[in-house]
């Protein structure tokens, strides 16, 4: 590395390592990191004073820290990061279309989240001053035998929008691609001058099934800009909601997996219990899915512990029940085993998280990795599956399932409290981490002068982990296989398309 | 009503941008603490069986023609009922991704408030919407008033 990149680093005070570089240095950094195995975690533009800056995040576990390398675009590209480094291909993809900004080189980029008959003006992040952002192709061709079977944008009862091209020659999947710009929202441009305080309400509405996990994160980053300390109960009430978060979470995914297994029994029993823990998330924090209770600088409203005592161990011995009359059903087991496996190999190269990355193999988890909050002083064991299948993600996340209960005891034990920190004006940009039920989330924040968000970055798990999807499914799959791994997966298409 | 849907009305649903939250209190509602079944409702897969429209999300644009097209498939008497806060036009105010009141696209006959309204609320929007459909078929005339000759 050269000795004006190594004069340009510098650790901000939460722990994140800054690294500006120019555009001639920017492979070269790419490379080393790859080679070193640093994760990528994300890549996004912002735009600076009518300039584009672009910053790649790298998770550098075991050490407990993250690296951001940004740099300012001059000229009219940048290079191609997703040949050294695949993880970065879905947000080269973003960058096109949110900014109009191709890496050099001739290669497709797919479609996010700008329709196919979006107008010019179809609102985006920033157009480049004096140039249109041409309209993102996806070349897709399908010939031979083979054709194209297409499900959705309309699925079935209490399934988000999602299209899916399926591409078969009969029963086997030969391949499967995604279409997300249904549910685009725009919610990143929204978030554009409001204040943080104001701006939880979106964020949480983002990816509803993560509301804690991606307001967690925002919230850490607004307090890293203004410097505020939250006190240690008011972090232990903020870590139960989040495992509550993960625990009904995980509920639901395995309701979803004996659904696509044609279950129903099993089905009834997991909603039993998942319908017992949404009760319980209600009766401690006043929501079923806990919005509104985390807020920049603390938390709304403090749990009933009288409740938690009561309740907690009973809704998740159901959970254990139903968990243990899984695994010894045969039928749903066979089911299970073999079906949609992402490769060790596939998952670091890809920069997968949470639970999917768990079950094929990647030791990773930001709440033991990169403790914040309560988890400095939590012990957390982490889960880790190598076969990769539908079953080594159930066996993860009935494994988490264990580690938070006990987990909550411990923080409940140590007492909780409601308040927050006002949060006092200030100007900068911060990163923001939390391990959400679906895996690390990221949100990058700048606040400008007044206290108004500049640009706001959401990176919840599920804009990860999608794109492992289409190699889950093509692994011998047939079609009634893409169900089940669906529900292993338990994405939210909201999230990514946000 | 009761004799003309036999205790059995279908639904079908559609998701014009939602957070996830709401469909999954909608797939609770078939779960053992709910049971829509006892009441006569069903969930279907093909708009063509559908007597009811259960609609999540505020309206994204880009996703117009698949809503009308969809209400387009569905045989009359029908009816439109929004879930949550999002159609009402409480979580996103109107722009250039969204219409921010689902009755830009579609007459709806119900609104269930929440973010997210729970099964229970859910069950009584639907019950509400029963009570509406009954009106729209006393009001559908059975007898064909153009041909009016007694030919066919």
């Amino acid at each position: 590395m050269s000795r004006e990149i190594e004069a340009s680093r510098y650790r901000a005070n939460d722990g994140v390592e800054y690294l500006r570089v120019g555009m001639a240095e920017v492979e070269g950094v790419v490379e080393d990191m790859t080679k070193a195995g640093t994760r990528l975690a994300d890549l996004f533009g912002s735009m600076e004073d009518e300039e584009l800056v672009i910053r790649l995040v790298y998770g550098r576990e075991p050490e407990p820290s993250y690296a951001v390398v940004q740099w300012p675009v001059r000229g009219g590209g940048y290079p191609p990061l997703s040949e050294v480094a695949p993880a970065a291909f879905v947000e080269e993809c973003e960058i096109y279309e949110q900014f109009g900004l191709k890496c050099s080189g001739a290669k497709g980029l797919n479609r996010l989240v700008v329709p196919p008959h979006a107008a010019p003006d179809f609102p985006r992040l920033a157009h480049r001053p004096g140039r249109q952002a041409p309209p993102p192709h996806a070349p897709h061709y399908v010939t031979g035998e083979a054709i194209e079977f297409p499900v959705g944008p309309v699925r079935g009862v209490g399934q988000e929008s999602l299209y899916m091209g399926l591409v078969t020659s009969g029963e086997e999947l030969i391949d499967l691609y995604l279409m997300v710009w249904h549910k685009h929202r725009g919610i990143e441009r929204r978030l554009q001058q409001l204040r943080p305080q104001q701006a939880l309400f979106l964020v949480e509405r983002a990816e509803g099934l993560s509301a804690v996990g991606n307001s967690w994160a925002f919230c850490r980053a607004v307090e890293s800009i203004t410097d505020v300390m939250v006190p240690e109960a008011v972090e232990r009430t903020r870590a139960v909601a989040l495992e509550f978060e993960r625990i009904y979470n995980h509920a639901a995914s395995l309701a979803a997996l004996c659904q696509a297994t044609s279950l129903t029994v099993g089905q009834a029993q997991a909603e039993v219990a998942l319908e017992e823990l949404l009760r319980l998330n209600a009766a401690a924090f006043g929501h079923r899915y806990l919005f509104g209770v985390l807020a920049p600088g603390g938390v709304t409203r403090g749990p009933d512990v009288g409740v938690i005592r009561e309740r907690f161990t009973m809704a998740v011995d159901e959970l254990r029940r139903v968990a243990a009359a899984l695994r010894s059903t045969n039928s749903f087991m066979d089911r299970v085993e073999v079906c949609g496996v992402v490769s060790i190999d596939d998952a670091r190269r890809l920069g997968l998280v949470g639970p999917v990355a768990r079950g094929s193999g990647q030791d990773l988890d930001t709440r033991r990795d990169h403790p914040y909050g309560a988890y400095r002083d939590c012990r957390v064991e982490v889960p880790v599956r190598t076969a990769g299948d539908c079953l080594a993600r159930m066996e993860v996340i009935l494994a988490e399932v264990e580690t938070s209960a006990a987990l909550v005891t411990e923080l409940v034990q140590a007492g909780l409290r409601a308040g927050s920190v006002d949060l006092p004006p200030a100007a900068g940009a911060a990163l923001g981490w939390c391990e959400s039920p679906r895996g690390e989330s990221l949100v990058w924040v700048s606040l400008d002068r007044e206290g108004r968000i500049r640009r706001a970055r959401l990176r919840p798990a599920s804009a990860r982990n999608w794109r492992a999807f289409d190699d889950a499914a093509r692994s011998r799959n047939v079609f009634t296989d893409i169900p089940i791994i669906e529900a292993s997966f338990w994405l939210t298409v909201a999230g990514f398309a946000r | 009503m009761q004799s003309l849907f036999g205790r059995s009305l279908h639904i079908r649903t559609i998701d014009t941008g939602s957070c996830a939250v709401c469909e999954s209190e909608i797939r609770l509602l078939a779960a053992p603490h709910y049971d829509l079944h006892r009441l006569g409702f069903f969930f279907t897969p093909s708009p063509r069986h559908a007597d009811l429209l259960l609609v999540t999300g505020p309206a994204v644009r880009a996703f117009d023609q698949a809503v009308k097209k969809t209400y387009l498939a569905m045989p009359e008497p029908k009816i439109v009922v929004a879930v949550g806060a999002c159609p009402l036009g409480g979580v996103y105010s109107e722009d250039a991704f969204v219409h921010g009141s689902l009755e830009e696209v579609l007459p709806v006959d119900v609104f269930i408030p929440g973010c997210p309204p729970s099964p229970l609320a859910l069950l009584q929007g639907l019950l509400v919407a029963v009570g509406r459909l009954a009106e729209k078929v006393d009001a559908l005339s059975f007898v064909d008033d153009e041909a009016g000759t007694g030919e066919w």
